[in-house]
């Protein structure tokens, strides 16, 4: 007769053995495995042990920001899926949403954040910044000013920017390919 | 024929009231598996249903409860939570 309680314990001690792998990765994991990347993303793990911290560049095949290369790093902390990831522009790029830090405005990055959302949907909230930048929730003000007002100027602002010249005195990094 | 029955075991098989192969919103595990910070499936890692009928895993979802942005809300519908029921 098999003894359903001591297996239990023995596969309990067992655990404790093993080196612990957190809730946060394992959820990574299973994202990543469903995750659908399109032509326009690539992902890079700098440290192929270590699923928490990724880069992840975004190529846009139409929009303003066509033929720029964005690049962001991706932080998750072990309260994930509690906590969103934390997302950056590591470049100095001029986008309404996008401030020189490189702080991202997307609102399931931050308020609307739930943890039934998934890396997923992350990427595609991105992609889509760069398809439909909003001027209606910035963090570059000037940026979605011109947007709002001027989208002619914005369109020429955006392609200067990403050549890595001065727009309004403020010097951007160029982004193209 | 006749046969003796000289010895016989007691099979169970249990799982969870819920439909086929659904996971947890919010560790994506199966719910006759249990949430990543239990061991053992079962009594010591229960379901619970929300009033706007989202099922999770009970220890899951009181995570959530806990971290500041969830402002009490549901996972699924961002309606605010109210358990409908719990199965122990």
């Amino acid at each position: 007769m098999i003894k359903i309680w001591s297996i239990k314990k023995d596969n309990s001690a067992a655990e404790k053995k093993k080196p612990k792998v957190s809730a946060a990765q394992i959820r990574v994991q299973k994202d990543l495995t469903e995750l659908a990347l399109p032509d326009t993303m690539q992902m890079s793990f700098p440290d192929e042990a270590d699923l928490l911290n990724f880069n992840l560049s975004i190529t846009p095949d139409e929009g303003f920001y066509r033929g720029g290369v964005f690049r962001f790093t991706f932080n998750i902390n072990n309260n994930y899926p509690h906590d969103p990831p934390k997302v950056r522009c590591s470049q100095k790029i001029y986008h309404p949403n996008i401030d020189l830090e490189g702080n991202v405005c997307l609102n399931i990055l931050r308020e609307d954040w739930k943890p039934v959302l998934n890396l997923n949907s992350v990427l595609v909230g991105l992609q889509y910044l760069f398809l439909e930048p909003n001027a209606d929730d910035p963090l570059n003000k000037d940026a979605a000013e011109d947007l709002r007002t001027n989208r002619k100027n914005f369109e020429y602002n955006v392609k200067q920017s990403m050549r890595g010249k001065d727009v309004k005195g403020i010097n951007f990094d160029n982004v193209l390919m | 024929m006749k046969v003796k029955v000289k010895r016989w075991h007691g099979v169970a098989v249990w799982r969870w009231d819920v439909p086929n192969e659904e996971v947890c919103g919010i560790c994506r595990v199966p719910f006759d598996g249990c949430c990543p910070t239990c061991k053992t499936p079962g009594d010591d890692c229960s379901l619970i249903w929300g009033e706007c009928t989202h099922v999770f895993h009970m220890h899951c979802l009181l995570r959530w409860l806990q971290t500041e942005g969830s402002r009490g809300q549901c996972p699924m519908d961002r309606r605010t939570w109210g358990i409908k029921f719990i199965i122990y």
